[in-house]
């Protein structure tokens, strides 16, 4: 095997080495090193750290190059249809890539704490490596084939991790909802594709890109077939109406949910809207649909987030909403904003995620109230980087959060349309206060309320909080400053260092993203304003951000507050909001009775009368003719012996007359 | 000489046939349809004789006594002790079923036109030299060299034939009683 | 009397009456007559030919001969099974010996 060609080249190496390690990670522990935990872990983390080393590497290289650079191989090639795969190193994917090893890293340091002790840890590693190689192989992806394929895997992945509870009956639904319901959006990406490729021949990217610029792709085809692409987003995204899979699939690990469902895998959908951007905003159909569905879902998710006490399911529906903001990002035409929000995004999404774990791991429950009662406030390290994180998820100066919301409002106001913009504003509002919600829940906890069938937790009351053995928790301790303690905090504080300093790096990411792609640049011409008109803006998102937090502390933080929402006034539409808008009811409804009984039905019908009862019928006869002939075996010899005569005669004769 | 000079030798001739031909298929015809088996038997013996008859116009003397000795005088007689063993005529005659009854006739005459129309349409060619050696002498000689192994063949027949019978007919009695 | 055809039309009719009683009676012994019947048919058969086309005279009545003894053998076999079948099925009645009914 001469493969001497992949060693001459370092880049290419590298990012062979990047996608692939991993993959041979997974495949050892999956098949040698099952029982050895440690044996397991240490190759699980040692491809992702050479993955991540190989990303670095790869960025720094070529962050002057000139243009993309692209290795590729012709996988399906007829006179039609030209299919590549390879890998596309461009600014975007290069950002990515980095994006996805660095979280992918901290994540599994962090697990060695969170999941130390659990049985089946091997199997959680080989699942994680498993996801670091389809994640980064799609990341790279020069072909929407390629990337259709490791989305897919991408898929499993999730169901995988989401599913790692298997016992667990929630967990298990959870992890096939989040399945099924992205397979119906990638349903609509892959019709897409295929009418892309039937009628334009070519799914290369950078191809496709230059080609809907260049008008040479029929104005038709490309909103129809952007529409459809659209559907991936929707359901990996987590749009509305696909977005409900997403609070279930908190099931999973915190970790899991860190880096699948906060940073990385649902982030792909933005991620992949933002590689054909230049493909997309060829079609102002397409581009509109987007701006109004990403709007639909960032205020419906924010809502949702205001009615919960879940630790988790407060973040995964600010995950749901943010991503909406992504979208309309993007859809209103700002490439940088949309992608400068989902760098940040990763990296205080991932941050909140870690930290909510360490509480669960210590406190070993999800809601708010028992944390903050059980004297959640006193872990130092988690509270003071949760609270981070929350003031960059509401936007708050200097943290990261705030220069990629600006950038995104930015881009709203330059829409002809003012709604928008209010909408955001609203949408900046909400976030501010359900995330502060949270965090005044667990600073300032009240004795109150101890009905939550956690009478054991809140017995233990304030000051247990730091003696943990009481609790019986798995794994051994010994004490908190144990590398349990210490593996989940280093990546923490690593994380929050990150949010904090992230924003200011805003221009230099401009320039490396954005001049590479001139195409881009023409068609995201609105973000370079900043005229008086974009000053009133920062204004407005600034004070809704305060104002968020305002309320809630006088709601929740304040002494003598009642740590009850103002939606307590109005209990109907607290349990529209806590019943996620009876999306989910609407979908079982819809599943009863127009699938399960309209398709479902008739072809189980089918199934049983006409395929089954043809072959029965077939049998029947079968049998009935063979009684039917069976007449002919009377016993009767003469009969027989008539026959025969007569058979003679006949022959005779024809013979003796013709 | 000639009956009145009407009758020749040979128109009496020929009239002999027709009459022996006629008890022939008398015979045969009494042999078959009537229903009571004493009528059957005795019209089988008429038939048979009337077939000895049909030998001696063919030339064969022989032959024809040959007939009536085992033919007639054995073989009847076996079937009459049958009969008699039997008893038959005690038993219930079942009813005549006209279907069964048209099929048989149908059959039958479908393969009597058969082979009629075989016999009349094929060119019978008679052999080159035809010997006139019609005596016994000749058929002992052709028995006792030229066809010595039929012969002996049929003597063996005709012993497991005795043998099956005694055996078939006295095991089933052992069985039965 | 002195064409051939005229025997073989005696001979076939003899024939065919038997075949008629075989295939029509359901007596056994009624059967046994019938097919004796048929076995004379052919006999005739045969001398007809041997009077009218043969070479040689004698050899055709060596086959009527043989054909009589082993008519004479088959009766005499017949005979004793029709007893047998008689002591099992209390009846000569061929319409009763049906076991080999599908």
């Amino acid at each position: 095997m001469d493969m001497m060609w992949l060693f001459k080249d370092p880049i290419l190496l590298a990012a062979a080495a990047a996608t692939w390690i991993p993959f041979l990670a997974t495949a050892a522990i999956l098949i040698f090193t099952r029982k050895n935990v440690r044996l397991s872990c240490g190759i699980s983390l040692g491809a992702v750290s050479i993955s991540l080393l190989c990303a670095l590497f790869l960025l720094i290289s070529l962050r002057h190059a000139p243009g993309p650079l692209e290795y590729k191989t012709a996988w399906l090639v007829t006179k039609d249809i030209y299919i590549p795969f390879g890998y596309l190193l461009d600014p975007l994917s290069l950002l990515m890539l980095l994006i996805v090893a660095t979280i992918s890293f901290l994540v599994q340091v962090y697990s060695l704490g969170y999941m130390s002790g659990d049985p089946g840890i091997t199997r959680y590693y080989a699942f994680q490596s498993l996801f670091a190689w389809a994640m980064m192989t799609m990341v790279v992806a020069p072909g929407m084939m390629q990337l259709y394929i490791f989305w897919e895997l991408v898929g499993l992945a999730s169901y995988l991790l989401i599913g790692y509870y298997y016992e667990k009956y929630s967990a298990s639904q959870a992890g096939k909802k989040a399945f099924v319901m992205t397979r119906l959006g990638d349903i609509g990406f892959f019709l897409g594709l295929v009418t892309l490729l039937l009628g334009y021949g070519n799914l290369g990217i950078l191809d496709i890109n230059q080609a809907a610029q260049a008008h040479q792709i029929p104005q038709y085809l490309i909103t129809i077939s952007a529409l459809l692409i659209f559907c991936g987003v929707i359901g990996k995204s987590a749009q509305f109406p696909l977005m409900t899979w997403l609070p279930d699939a908190m099931e999973g690990p915190t970790p899991v949910s860190a880096l699948l469902h906060s940073a990385t895998m649902v982030a792909a959908g933005v991620y992949m809207f933002s590689r054909i951007f230049p493909f997309f905003s060829a079609s102002p159909d397409a581009m509109a649909i987007a701006l109004a569905i990403g709007t639909i879902t960032m205020l419906l998710s924010s809502t949702m987030a205001m009615a919960t006490y879940d630790l988790k399911q407060v973040w995964a529906y600010s995950t749901i909403s943010q991503l909406g903001f992504m979208v309309m990002a993007l859809g209103a035409g700002g490439y940088f904003a949309g992608v400068f929000h989902l760098t940040t995004h990763a990296g205080f999404k991932a941050l909140l995620f870690l930290c909510s774990g360490i509480f669960i791991h210590e406190y070993h429950s999800n809601d708010m109230r028992v944390i903050g009662q059980a004297g959640g406030r006193k872990q130092r390290i988690p509270m003071v980087c949760m609270t981070v994180g929350a003031l960059a998820l509401a936007g708050v100066f200097p943290l990261s959060g705030f220069f990629s919301k600006e950038a995104i409002m930015g881009i709203l106001a330059g829409n002809t349309n003012k709604f928008w913009l209010l909408a955001g504003l609203f949408g900046a509002f909400l976030t501010a206060y359900y995330s502060f919600r949270l965090i005044f829940f667990i600073l300032f906890p009240r004795e109150v309320a101890k009905e939550h069938g956690h009478e054991a937790h809140g017995a233990h009351g304030a000051g247990h909080g730091h003696d943990d053995s009481a609790h019986g928790g798995h794994g051994e301790h010994g004490g908190h400053r144990g590398y349990v303690y210490w593996t989940m905090a280093v990546a923490v504080i690593f994380l929050a260092g990150v949010t904090v300093v992230l924003g200011f790096f805003q221009s230099s990411l401009e320039k490396f993203l954005v001049p590479h792609a001139p195409v881009v640049q023409a068609a995201a011409g609105h973000e370079g304003g900043h005229g008086a008109g974009h000053l009133v803006v920062l204004v407005a998102a600034i004070s809704m951000g305060l104002f968020g937090i305002l309320l809630a502390w006088f709601e929740f933080g304040r002494k003598g507050a009642k740590q009850e929402g103002f939606l307590r006034k109005w209990p109907r539409v607290e349990a529209l909001f806590a019943n996620r808008w009876y999306m989910d009811d609407i979908l079982r409804k819809l599943l009863d009775s127009v699938v399960y009984a309209g398709f479902t039905s008739v072809f189980t019908r089918n199934d049983r009368r006409v395929i089954d009862g043809g072959l029965d019928g077939f049998c029947r006869f079968t049998v009935g003719s063979g009684r039917v002939a069976s007449f002919l075996q009377s016993g009767m010899l003469q009969y027989n012996l008539v026959v025969m005569v007569a058979a003679v005669g006949l022959v005779l004769l024809y013979f003796v007359t013709r | 000489m000639t009956l009145g000079g009407i009758f020749s030798i040979e128109s009496a001739a020929q009239a002999m046939f027709w009459v022996v031909v006629g008890l022939t298929l008398a015979g045969a015809v009494i042999a078959v349809f009537p229903r009571i088996i004493l009528y059957n038997v005795l019209g089988l013996a008429l038939a048979l004789t009337g077939v000895a008859g049909i030998y001696l116009f063919l030339g064969s003397a022989f032959i024809a006594l040959m007939q009536l000795l085992i033919y007639v005088g054995a073989i009847c007689i076996a079937i009459v002790f049958a009969i008699m063993l039997s008893r038959p005529l005690h038993l219930d005659l079942p009813k005549r079923q006209l279907p069964k009854v048209a099929m048989a006739l149908g059959s039958s005459f479908l393969f009597l036109a058969a082979t009629l129309a075989v016999a009349v349409k094929t060119p019978w060619k008679e052999a080159a030299e035809r010997s006139t050696d019609w005596s016994v002498t000749a058929i002992g000689h052709l028995l006792l060299t030229r066809y010595g192994l039929v012969f002996e063949v049929i003597s063996l027949v005709l012993l497991v034939a005795i043998i099956g019978a005694i055996l078939t007919a006295g095991y089933s009695r052992r069985l039965t009683s | 009397m002195n064409s051939l055809v005229s025997y073989l039309f005696i001979a076939g009719v003899l024939f065919s009456l038997g075949l008629a009683g075989v295939l029509q009676r359901r007596n056994l012994i009624a059967m046994l007559i019938s097919i004796e019947l048929m076995l004379n048919g052919a006999n005739v058969n045969f001398m007809a030919f041997n009077r009218f086309l043969t070479p040689e005279p004698a050899v055709g009545q060596v086959i009527t001969l043989f054909v009589m003894g082993i008519a004479a053998a088959e009766a005499a076999i017949g005979l004793s099974i029709i007893l047998a079948l008689f002591r099992r099925l209390q009846s000569v009645n061929i319409e009763r010996a049906q076991q080999l009914k599908g």
